[in-house]
């Protein structure tokens, strides 16, 4: 029996609830769940002071209510899936390595941050920091996948070693900053500043923007590999259309500071 | 004047961050008033000729004249209460008094920032994510042959800067003062700063790290296109010939502030200029320095990374300090309506803060130590004046660059001081929390 858990007591202040994980919640039956302990502001609570829990034992489950407030949940996810009926709070599906969450509201900031594996689909808008490193950590975001279906913040991407970030509406400044590998699709209008100290990695735009002046620009060409890319997402239901699939890119490498092997491919017709 | 007139030396203003320690102060002890502030600048001068002894009550309750026993005690109880309460100020008091800000951050398990968050806290981030190439004002002085001044205008806030520390100033290698220098200046306009450079960059508002990003790429040698002109407003041939300079140096410094913390980009702004500075090392001893405001807001970063291993935006909710600028930053936990109660300590941010901020300050309990009426204490629930540090306290400040220098007391004031009400307010919290019992010091 799939477990519910509905918000009956709205926090006055943040509430740091990483138990809220499917494999965690998966060995406990009802009572298991509501004693889990979660942190309001500086005070030590538990899961059934702020929600209501209706089943056990499985690895689907649901939240609902507006999680605005509620951070860190299911931090170190491995599995299971995780559907969130509103929005939720920061650091959601930290370090989390498989899986998947899915967010039918807005998300805040610093969605899957370090994360390992899994997927994230967030239907509404996502903050800044999507699937960035830490303050003070070189690598962020080292696998799995990120869907935003609205906007993203800025940073998205920050330190990126693997894995995949695709947003249908536009991106922040910065976006794809310190990346060392990985991939990053924005649909909609990139952000001031994309891919500023990049080492590798590719980052895709279905519109021109302006480059760093860092940036060379090597050709306008048909990529291969990115209608694949392209044909993925237009099934994960994000807004690709006939033009884009065999379009021509234009071809920026950067960032000339780093090492230069750095991809922008800015979407030509 | 009276007769009873006292002379200090070696005084120091707490005024800017250049926290000038030459101070010769001419006090009127029976007036309460520093007549006379040798060496001062014009702000210094302003500064010290403003403190006398004001006629506030020392404390208040709910705007309610109060004995400090009684507010120290309603101070402690809202804060031992509050599920996320959060510190902020700070940067215009001594060290002393903001050891026991940290302290009681610690005991309540709240939030604790300091003005930096809306100053040079970008810089702070980008410390830690790019490194810093440091050194003090001293080693300028007698070193650098190149200095330069990014986003900052010093003539108007630091006007001894120049003066004292790094264009004028005639040190061991640079007998010659401002002969032996070449001052470079960027900004977006010409600032009354701007006559001392002898090189004026003007960068395009917002443009800050395009340009830093393309010095970086000269430095490295990498090909730019001449079409920077159009992005930064400067020039391939003058950015070139900038470079070469600052490849050709001696000792580099570059001096930056606001104009390049505050603007797009932020701590990738701060960020650029550092790795700026890390890539100039490969050719010459290359420094960078932000340029800070507050007198003691280096001093409040200081305490608090040592402290907490980090300089601001800081929360111990879980009993540890965590760092997460944007999370836990004083704006940020205002404007979100995180907080539930706020202790603010010298700082106004009910007069300078975004408008959703104030509202929700306004909504919580704040307790407000400051030397004077403000908007903020004027909002708080229990209100503190306290005594000015440098002028009527001594104690410990840094200057901006990281150099602690002793406070001299100019004259007594009746009120307390910020460390006595922390302290208080500590040791009341400690009771109410059951924290660890940590020896106090005495305070005299
Ligand atoms: S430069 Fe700053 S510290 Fe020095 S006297 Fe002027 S205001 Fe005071």
């Amino acid at each position: 029996m799939s477990v519910t858990l509905t918000l009956h007591t709205q926090p006055e202040v943040p509430l740091e609830a990483e138990c809220l994980s499917p494999d965690r919640l998966a060995t406990l039956d009802q009572a298991g769940i509501a004693a889990l302990p979660v942190l309001h502001g500086n005070r030590n609570m538990t899961v059934g002071d702020f929600f209501s829990v209706d089943g056990g034992k499985d690895l689907t489950v649901r939240i609902i209510g507006d999680l605005g407030r509620v951070k860190h949940v299911a931090t170190g996810m491995s599995g299971g899936h995780l559907i969130i009926d509103g929005n939720i709070g920061s650091h959601l599906g930290l370090g989390m390595s498989g899986g998947e969450i899915t967010v039918t509201g807005h998300a805040g900031d610093w969605v899957g941050p370090e994360m390992g594996g899994g997927r994230i689909v967030v239907r509404g808008d996502a903050g800044h920091m999507v699937g960035s490193a830490y303050r003070g950590s070189k690598v962020g975001m080292r696998g799995g996948e990120i869907i935003v279906h609205g906007r993203i913040g800025n940073e998205a991407g920050n330190g990126m070693r693997r894995g995949m970030i695709a947003v249908a509406a536009d991106s922040g400044d910065f976006t794809g900053v310190n990346m060392i590998a990985g991939s990053i699709f924005v649909l909609g209008r990139l952000g001031a500043r994309s891919g500023a100290g990049m080492k590798r990695g590719t980052i895709v735009s279905l519109h021109d923007a302006e480059v760093l002046p860092t940036y060379s620009y090597a050709a306008c060409y048909h990529p291969v590999f990115l209608r694949h890319y392209l044909l993925r997402l237009r099934q994960l239901g994000l807004p690709v259309e006939e033009a884009h699939l065999g379009g021509r890119y234009r071809r920026w490498s950067g960032d000339s500071v780093e090492l230069n092997r750095g991809e922008i491919l800015l979407f030509a017709g | 004047m009276g007769d009873n007139i006292k002379i200090i030396e070696n005084a120091t203003c707490t005024f800017c961050g250049c926290v000038c320690d030459d101070m010769h102060l001419t006090v009127d002890l029976d007036e309460k008033k520093i007549t006379k502030a040798k060496n001062a600048c014009v702000l210094g001068r302003a500064w010290f000729a403003q403190h006398g002894i004001p006629d506030y009550p020392q404390a208040t309750i709910g705007g309610k004249e109060a004995s400090v026993e009684d507010a120290v005690e309603e101070a402690a109880q809202i804060l031992a209460e509050a599920k996320f309460p959060i510190i902020y100020g700070l940067s215009d008091t001594t060290c002393e008094a903001q050891r026991h800000a940290v302290a009681i951050a610690d005991l309540i398990h709240g939030c604790i920032d300091t003005t930096t968050s809306v100053c040079h806290g970008p810089s702070g981030i980008a410390f830690q994510g790019v490194g810093e190439s440091t050194a003090t004002l001293g080693e300028v002085k007698n070193r650098a042959d190149f200095i330069m001044y990014w986003g900052g205008n010093p003539a108007e806030s630091h006007p001894r800067h120049f003066t004292r520390y790094a264009v004028t100033t005639k040190g061991l290698y640079t007998p010659n003062g401002k002969k032996d220098r070449t001052v470079v200046l960027v900004d977006v306009r010409k600032t009354p700063s701007a006559p001392v450079a002898d090189i004026f960059l003007s960068v395009k508002p917002g443009r800050d790290f395009e340009l830093a990003w393309a010095l970086r790429a000269l430095v490295k040698g990498r090909k730019l296109d001449p079409s920077i002109e159009q992005v930064t407003g400067v020039s391939l041939a003058t950015l070139e010939d900038l470079v070469d300079r600052m490849k050709n140096c001696r000792y580099g410094v570059l001096f930056f502030g606001m104009g390049l913390t505050m603007t797009r980009g932020r701590h990738f702004n701060s960020g650029a200029v550092l790795a700026l500075t890390t890539d100039l090392n490969e050719f010459t001893h290359f420094v960078a320095k932000p340029v800070r405001g507050h007198g003691n807001v280096t001093g409040a970063d200081n305490v608090l990374s040592w402290q907490t291993g980090y300089p601001f935006g800081v929360n111990f909710s879980r009993g540890f300090p965590r760092f997460n600028p944007g999370e836990f930053t004083t704006v940020d936990t205002l404007a979100r309506g995180d907080a539930d109660a706020a202790l603010i300590i010298a700082s106004d941010p009910a007069s300078n803060f975004p408008r959703k901020a104030i509202e929700h300050l306004g909504a919580i309990p704040v307790i407000a130590l400051d030397t004077k009426q403000t908007q903020t204490t004027n909002l708080a629930r229990v209100a503190f004046i306290t005594a000015t540090y440098g002028i009527n306290t001594a104690g410990t400040v840094y200057r901006m660059d990281d150099v602690p220098i002793t406070l001299r007391k100019a004259f007594d004031s009746p009120y307390p001081t910020d460390e006595e009400i922390l302290t208080a307010i500590r040791r009341r919290v400690q009771a109410l929390c059951g924290g660890p019992a940590v020896p106090l010091r005495k305070v005299s």
